[in-house]
């Protein structure tokens, strides 16, 4: 077997541990995102299977040239900007969308309690972008909503308030996003609007 | 009319007649003394044939299948990154920094002294289990230096920063209370069983503790290091500090760190790095161990047994085992798709992870042997907390000074947040504050952010007692015929010593199952 003998040759050499082969590739993807990048809420890592590639290329892109994650950014946002930079860097960006995007996405479990009728209401100024189903809108660039973590819905939707997000003058639809979450006045609206979502 | 004796009034009598040597041999009859000795779980051979998936080659997954495999299961180790040892990790020349977002290359010169101890980096002598591997496995361990009194406090608190010894700190703050102590100390403040010359005692004790002169003053001590030494002329006392600019720094709290349980003299290191402990390992059951296999999927079965898929350059693969010994960080395996309870699911994301952060210097020559400091730590309160200084290559040119060790998760986020260069230039700029020109001595760097390695996503899991008292039981009790393990189902974690103690829970588990006629079959 291969591996055995790699091992032992490893073994033999007396200072390495590990074996060379071959990567599987993007698998730090998967270790924060969870398998077929699902989302690891316990992690803050948000659910990425099925996004659109656009979209996916847009925000690497961001976290790449420090639009998004930057130190002073949110606890887990933060965390995405090396990783960003890392593929921009490796020219690996196209292959890590091709591969995250590709990947069988599961309809996540609800985790957001909120009034889903009066979040119906509020969403009437989120559908005219993405979508009365939530289903996205390519040429407006706004990705769906459907479907996805609700948990991080609400984490983005408090950092375009709080100007994390959008706020840098290259983050043009940020910034339509940074304007438009002016209609949700307080964190219940966040969560009814979420929960709303979740019934797309 | 018999008469009780309780084991107290037992070895009193036994002292009174055969002095503390019976008091000490009665002891060891009762019981009392505790004895260091390795308590490997008896493993006995199997029956039928047993599959046995473990799923990380970290400490306790090697242990496990290490032993497992010696009496006839049928092992095989599923290893998600391209190297063995989990948090045990040492780099030199050319190794790899598996970090998600900055990878990185170690460029420390190729030399055996030259290299870094990025996860555990010393073994107490009461871890009796990791030693005895050590000895079975042929693991040369030499003696670590963790405690020095020479080295240096820096404490912006006190002193405008300025650093001292830590046997200044320690001698003359314990003077300075002391002194206090014995002239505020007075008979009648005690209760009754207190005599009077209890009382004298207590004073003569208080003299020791602060090494105070006969009148009860503190007037120095060559405890806090002499004010130089020339040997041909008299010594001559360092002036103490000033008792209360010590009492400014809150070093107190860490004053005692080398009396702990866990950092006290003996400790030790593998030579040549504490990675010398998996290869030992590896040594015996590195055929077992498939690396670059990132598991996707656990589904313990209905009928018995346990399947588990892992993705594989680019492929899946679903395998079956009668028993799956899992050590994949909890914070990771809520991310992984799987039918563990809802109760002990819920555990996974309980307990913090630990968020802790070292950085490994190359120094061109060894200037610390210079300043009397050989091996051991100098603390600050800046965010870098310690720098080590290696026990190892003692007067030889270069050296690896460990930079920054943090354990609060506040500087750990700091230093991760920032790219690596960066990290050092921080960890330099706080060093200078210790060492002058410490800067001009570094060469190049590694930095290890455990909370963004590549398969870790975390250091040691942050227990504490209310999570202990909830969680504990639910994490280490098994589904079905699934275990967790790893020094995160231990009350060790983020030492080696608790990592084997969970494998060894889990073996002896599947031991008495297998011989108690309750086997799962796959």
């Amino acid at each position: 077997m291969n591996a055995i003998r790699r091992t032992l040759l490893a073994a033999a050499l007396g200072s390495l541990l590990g074996v060379a082969g071959a990567e599987n590739k993007f698998d730090y993807c998967l270790l924060c995102h969870g398998a077929a990048a699902n989302g690891n809420a316990g992690i803050r890592a948000p659910k990425l299977a099925g996004m659109e590639p656009w979209y996916l290329t847009r925000q690497l892109e961001n976290f790449a040239a420090g639009i998004r994650g930057t130190p002073g950014d949110d606890g887990s946002g933060h965390e995405m900007g090396p990783v960003g930079l890392r593929v921009k860097q490796e020219g690996t960006l196209a292959d890590a969308v091709t591969f995250v995007g590709g990947l069988p996405p599961v309809r996540p479990v609800v985790t957001i309690a909120g009034d889903a009728k009066h979040g119906k209401q509020l969403y009437a100024a989120c559908a005219s972008c993405h979508g009365v189903k939530g289903a996205g809108n390519a040429q407006l660039q706004a990705p769906a909503l459907a479907a996805r973590s609700d948990w991080y819905l609400v984490t983005q939707l408090k950092n375009f308030q709080a100007g994390l997000r959008g706020a840098d003058e290259r983050d043009t639809y940020g910034a339509q996003m940074r304007a438009v979450v002016t209609s949700l006045p307080d964190e219940k609206a966040i969560a009814d609007v979420v929960a709303y979502i979740n019934t797309l | 009319m018999q008469s009780k004796v309780s084991r107290r009034d037992f070895l009193q009598l036994a002292g009174a007649v055969g002095g503390s040597n019976a008091v000490y041999r009665a002891a060891m009859g009762l019981g009392l003394v505790p004895t260091v000795a390795v308590v490997k779980p008896n493993v006995a051979p199997l029956r039928k044939p047993r599959k046995v998936l473990v799923l990380g080659a970290g400490i306790s997954g090697l242990t496990a299948a290490y032993e497992l495999n010696k009496k006839g299961y049928e092992v095989q180790i599923l290893e998600a990154s391209f190297r063995a040892g989990g948090r045990n990790m040492t780099v030199r020349n050319g190794d790899r920094i598996d970090e998600t977002g900055y990878p990185q290359v170690c460029n420390f010169d190729k030399d055996p002294d030259l290299y870094f101890n990025c996860g555990p980096a010393r073994i107490p002598g009461h871890h009796v289990n990791l030693l005895g591997y050590c000895k079975e496995l042929g693991v040369e361990l030499e003696p670590f230096i963790n405690d020095n009194r020479n080295a240096w406090v820096q404490d912006d608190a006190m002193f405008d920063g300025k650093p001292i010894r830590a046997r200044e700190y320690m001698s003359d703050s314990r003077g300075f209370v002391a002194e206090l102590l014995s002239k505020s100390m007075k008979p009648d403040q005690f209760a009754a069983p207190m005599t009077k010359d209890d009382y004298e005692r207590l004073r003569e004790y208080v003299k020791y503790l602060g090494t105070l002169d006969p009148n009860f003053k503190y007037v120095g001590t060559s405890n806090a290091g002499l004010a130089t030494h020339d040997f041909t002329s008299p010594e001559v006392l360092k002036t103490p500090l000033d008792g209360r600019e010590l009492l400014k720094s809150q070093f107190m709290a860490i004053m005692n760190f080398g009396e702990t349980d866990d950092q006290a003299a003996m400790m030790m290191e593998p030579v040549g790095g504490m990675d010398r402990v998996p290869a030992g390992f590896l040594r015996q059951i590195g055929h077992l161990v498939q690396y670059h296999s990132q598991v996707q999927r656990i589904r313990v079965l209905d009928k018995g047994g346990v399947e588990v898929t892992y993705r594989r350059d680019g492929e899946y693969t679903t395998v079956r085992a009668d028993y799956v010994l899992n050590c994949i960080p909890m914070h990771l395996l809520a991310g992984i798709e799987h039918n563990f309870p809802k109760e002990q699911a819920a555990g996974f994301l309980a307990v913090p992870r630990g968020k802790l952060f070292k950085i490994g210097l190359q120094m061109k020559e060894r200037f610390w042997e210079k300043e009397g400091i050989y091996g051991g730590i100098s603390w600050t309160t800046q965010n870098i907390q310690q720098i080590w200084y290696p026990a190892h290559g003692i007067h030889r040119q270069k050296g690896v000074v460990l930079a920054a060790y943090t354990f609060d998760p506040n500087s750990g986020e700091k230093f991760a947040r920032l790219a690596p260069a960066d990290r050092i230039k921080l960890a330099i700029e706080q060093g200078s504050k210790i060492h002058p020109n410490y800067g001009d001595y570094v060469e190049t760097g590694v930095t290890v952010a455990w909370h963004q390695m590549n398969h870790m996503l975390g250091c040691a899991a942050q227990w504490d007692e209310p999570l202990f008292a909830k969680w504990f039981k639910t994490l280490q009790k098994p589904a079905g015929s699934h275990y967790l393990m790893g020094d995160q189902v231990s009350y060790h974690p983020g030492w080696q010593e608790g990592a084997i103690a969970s494998a060894h829970h889990a073996i002896a588990d599947i031991d008495a199952r297998e011989h108690a006629g309750q086997a799962v079959s796959a």
